[in-house]
This record gives structure tokens, C-alpha cells and sequence, in this order.
């Protein structure tokens, strides 16, 4: 996988209905969905909010030749992970959704469940829905956005710009590798996995990744630097440039995510007063 | 010279260096976390990016490591497309603040003092640390977010003491000496007596 399309971020932002949001509402949206995702177990809830990522994700019209490569990557990881869970423990099904019904027996220990199925089917569902929010907040969304809407969550905001200026050097680390490994190739030293040997390979991984890191400690003090001379840190509070007002699709999404709070702590007051029998729901059961 | 206290010590100062090293650490740690491991166990793996918090450590100090870890496993979860472990990211902030505590036992990278002693009670501390954030805090989060089974978690969590635990030793004492030696040629002058 080509580490350059992986890590692909916006500066300038987009043109459609999500992108012309406000990085506060942004930011809300994409909390209140990710502590959902990772608040509830319900199929009920996981499978429209898989569907609603995906309109998110076709609505701001990514490239879908880096989009579509990075999903098949990562279905293919989380289908692996399932299978290896299945490896360690075959019945996993009965202890979290409650019963064990047998559809096809390979020997005594490895059989495959309905119930495990079902909760695969819903771990997968969770994953993909939890990747495609992310993936649709980082397309959708800019760093100095992203500092607006959690300084707006009342984040301190040096904590804000940490993660802002963490977010935006992100594609500065692949274009450094890119050319630290091009350099290093110029030097006769061979990455091919065909012709080089995997402990060679590590040591070489290693040979870049020294570069790699001095080089980006090294830009601390230019960054900070010129971060000094416009002032930064100075005051108490702050606010942003890319920040503007709400407007009428900020207003609709707020009432979307209020209405995602509300149910996140109808969620977890079930979850802590009314346990149910068993983890994960299932229809039949 | 005036002498610091432990306080301040432990929290770093929070200059504007301190905060582009600390997002510049997260970046790399999160980037690292995704594609510079090989795979041990689900979602686990033998990754460089405690190199880049033990870099954070020797430069900032403790509070500034476990920041840049912490955030660094969110920027991780963001791109890696595996969901969101809160339980590990809080997990690895825990670890990072143990491994940044070198000022605290005296041994001052900036000023290129790290010597055998300093590096043995680094070791402990990393495995003390490693052991409490992935072995105690880490599952204990795992049971209050996500109350799922624990079986995996434990095992999740044991090969991620270990190779932590190899990096942070391994690699993590060579940096060390090489980051204080770097630093020890800046400062040629010797002190009187």
C-alpha cells in the first residue's frame, strides 16, 4: 500500500454540504457518531449509522481510486482480525449473544455458530461504520477547522493546536519518507521484497526511520519559531480565522447531533440500569 | 543555578517548542503505529513508534511524552481504520509519562548527563510502567468502555508489554545515549571547582 494516498488530507475547504459546515459542528457531529459507535453493541443503531456514513462519505465526493483501494485494505484487515478470533476462540457467539447454534461442524473444537456469524456480522458493521466516519471527517475537514471545533468543546487550546499542527504534518512524514527512501535507493540500497531478505528489510526500515525522525525534531524550532513571532501563546484565549457563523445547515445538523447525544446517554443509562441478559442483541434470541 | 522542582519537572514546560515537538511527536507516533510494525497479534504489533515518544521523553519530559503518545494513538485509530480504543490510547499515555520521567532520577539528556545507573532504573521504570499501563489500566478501561471479554484484551495486552518493552530497552537505550551524547557536544565547557 502506497503510504503517499494513504495519508491525504484537506487544506482548503471543500464544496459541498459537509465541507461548508462549521469546524464546531464538525467536530460535535464527529464525536457524538464516534462515542456512539463506541458506546453501543445494538445492531439497531450500528447498521443506519453504517448507512448514514456512507451518504456522508459519497456526498463530499472523494477520489474514489484512493478511497476504494483503502476500503478493500481495510476490509480485508478487519476480516482477517475476525478470522483470527474465530481461530482462538470458535464459540465465541455463546457468551456474548447467548446461545450456540451449529450450521457447519469442521472438527470437534472448530465449528461455526449462527450466533458467532451474528456477532461478526456486528463487530464488522461497527468497524466499517467507525472507519467510514473517520474517513469522511478527515476528508471533510481542515487542521486549523479541526482546532476551531474542539476549542469550541472547551479542549484547552494548546491542546487544540497540538493536534492541528499533528494532523497537518501528517502528509509532511510521507513525502519525507518518500524521499528519504528514493535517496536511500540512489545509494544501492535494496528495499525490492523480492531480492532482499526480511531481516534486511527491517534493517533498513530502520536506516530510514533515523532520518526520518531527526529531520522532523529538527523543524521544531523553525515551527516554533515562527509560531513565537506571530505571537502565539500569548493570550488566554483564542479564536479562528476559518472559524465563520452558523448558518442554516448548521443549525439542521445541530439538531442531529443534540438528538445523537441524547440517545448516546439514553444508551449508556440502559446499559448501566437495565443490563441485558447478554451482550449483543439478536433477533432470535 | 536555580534547582527545578520535581513539579515542574514532571509537567514540562509548555512553551510554543514544546507544544510543535509534542504535535510533531504525535503525528510521527501515529503514523508509525500504522505502518512501521510487524504484526504480533490482532491490533498489536512490534512497532518503532515508542522510538519517536522516547525522542519526546529525552527532549520534553514526562507530561509532554504521554500528551504525545496519547494523542499520537488517537491520529492512529483516525487513519488506521481498525475503530476507536480509547482503553489504549490512555494506555499508551500512561506508558509514555513513565518513559519521559528520565529529569525525575537526574538523568538529564539536554544536558548530556545519562550514564549506566540512569539506564538501568530506565529499564525498570519502562517495565513497571509498560506493565501498569497495558497489564492494569488498559484492561480495566477495556471492562468499563467496551465490557467486552477480556481473554483477548489480556493477550492483546501481553504482547504489547513485550514488545514494548523490547523497543523501549532495545532501541530506546541506544537513542538515549546517542540523543546525550549529541547533546554533551554542545556544552564543551567543564565546571569548576
Amino acid at each position: 500500500m502506497n503510504l503517499d494516498k494513504r495519508l491525504f488530507i484537506n487544506v482548503i475547504p471543500g464544496k459541498t454540504f459537509l465541507d461548508k459546515l462549521s469546524g464546531t459542528t464538525k467536530v460535535r457531529l464527529f464525536f457524538a457518531l464516534i462515542i456512539l459507535l463506541v458506546a453501543t453493541w445494538d445492531f439497531r443503531i450500528l447498521f443506519p449509522v453504517l448507512v448514514a456514513s456512507l451518504i456522508g462519505l459519497v456526498s463530499i465526493k472523494p477520489n474514489w481510486k484512493i478511497v476504494g483501494s483503502l476500503m478493500a485494505f481495510i476490509i480485508a484487515v478487519n476480516l482477517f482480525n475476525l478470522f483470527l478470533i474465530w481461530v482462538v476462540t470458535p464459540d465465541y457467539g455463546r457468551n456474548i449473544v447467548g446461545g450456540s447454534t451449529v450450521l457447519f461442524t469442521f472438527t470437534s473444537r472448530y465449528i461455526l455458530t449462527a450466533e458467532t456469524l451474528w456477532y461478526f456480522l456486528i463487530r464488522f458493521t461497527k468497524f466499517m461504520a467507525t472507519f467510514l466516519v473517520s474517513l469522511t471527517f478527515i476528508q471533510a475537514i481542515t487542521p486549523s477547522e479541526m482546532a476551531a471545533g474542539l476549542y469550541s468543546i472547551k479542549v484547552p487550546y494548546k491542546i487544540a493546536t497540538i493536534v492541528s499542527i499533528a494532523f497537518r504534518y501528517i502528509p509532511d512524514i510521507s513525502r519525507d519518507f518518500a524521499d528519504i527512501k528514493i535517496s536511500m535507493q540512489a545509494r544501492g540500497m535494496e528495499l525490492d521484497s523480492k531480492k532482499a531478505g526480511l531481516f534486511t528489510r527491517l534493517k533498513q526500515n530502520v536506516l530510514i526511520l533515523c532520518p526520518l525522525i531527526i529531520v522532523s525534531f529538527e523543524r521544531v524550532g523553525n515551527i516554533a519559531n515562527a509560531m513565537d513571532l506571530r505571537g502565539y501563546g500569548k493570550g488566554k484565549t483564542r479564536t479562528y480565522y476559518s472559524e465563520h457563523e452558523e448558518t442554516e445547515n448548521d443549525r439542521l445538523m445541530k439538531i442531529i447531533y443534540l438528538l445523537l447525544y441524547l440517545s448516546i446517554v439514553a444508551v449508556i443509562f440502559f446499559r448501566i440500569f437495565f443490563p441485558p441478559e447478554f451482550q449483543v442483541w439478536a433477533p432470535w434470541i | 543555578m536555580k534547582e527545578k522542582s520535581k513539579l515542574s519537572l514532571l509537567l514540562g514546560v509548555w512553551n510554543t517548542k514544546t507544544i510543535v515537538g509534542v504535535a510533531i511527536g504525535a503525528a510521527l507516533f501515529g503514523v508509525l503505529m500504522v505502518f512501521g510494525g510487524i504484526k504480533v497479534f490482532t491490533n498489536t504489533s512490534l512497532t518503532s513508534a515508542m522510538i519517536v515518544v522516547v525522542v519526546v521523553a529525552a527532549l520534553f519530559g514526562p507530561l509532554p511524552a504521554a500528551v504525545a503518545a496519547g494523542i499520537g494513538n488517537v491520529i492512529a485509530d483516525l487513519i488506521g481504520g481498525w475503530g476507536f480504543w480509547f482503553d489504549w490510547s490512555i494506555g499508551n499515555f500512561v506508558l509514555g509519562f513513565f518513559v519521559g520521567l528520565l529529569p525525575i532520577y537526574g538523568a538529564k539528556i539536554s544536558d548530556g548527563i545519562f550514564t549506566v545507573k540512569h539506564a538501568i532504573i530506565y529499564v525498570i521504570t519502562v517495565i513497571l510502567g509498560n506493565a501498569l499501563a497495558f497489564g492494569v489500566v488498559t484492561p480495566l478501561l477495556t471492562y468499563l468502555f467496551y465490557s467486552s471479554e477480556l481473554t483477548i484484551t489480556w493477550m492483546q495486552a501481553f504482547s504489547a508489554i513485550v514488545s514494548n518493552g523490547i523497543v523501549l530497552t532495545v532501541i530506546g537505550i541506544p537513542i538515549l545515549i546517542l540523543l546525550s551524547k549529541r547533546n554533551a557536544r554542545k556544552t564543551n565547557l567543564v565546571k569548576e571547582d
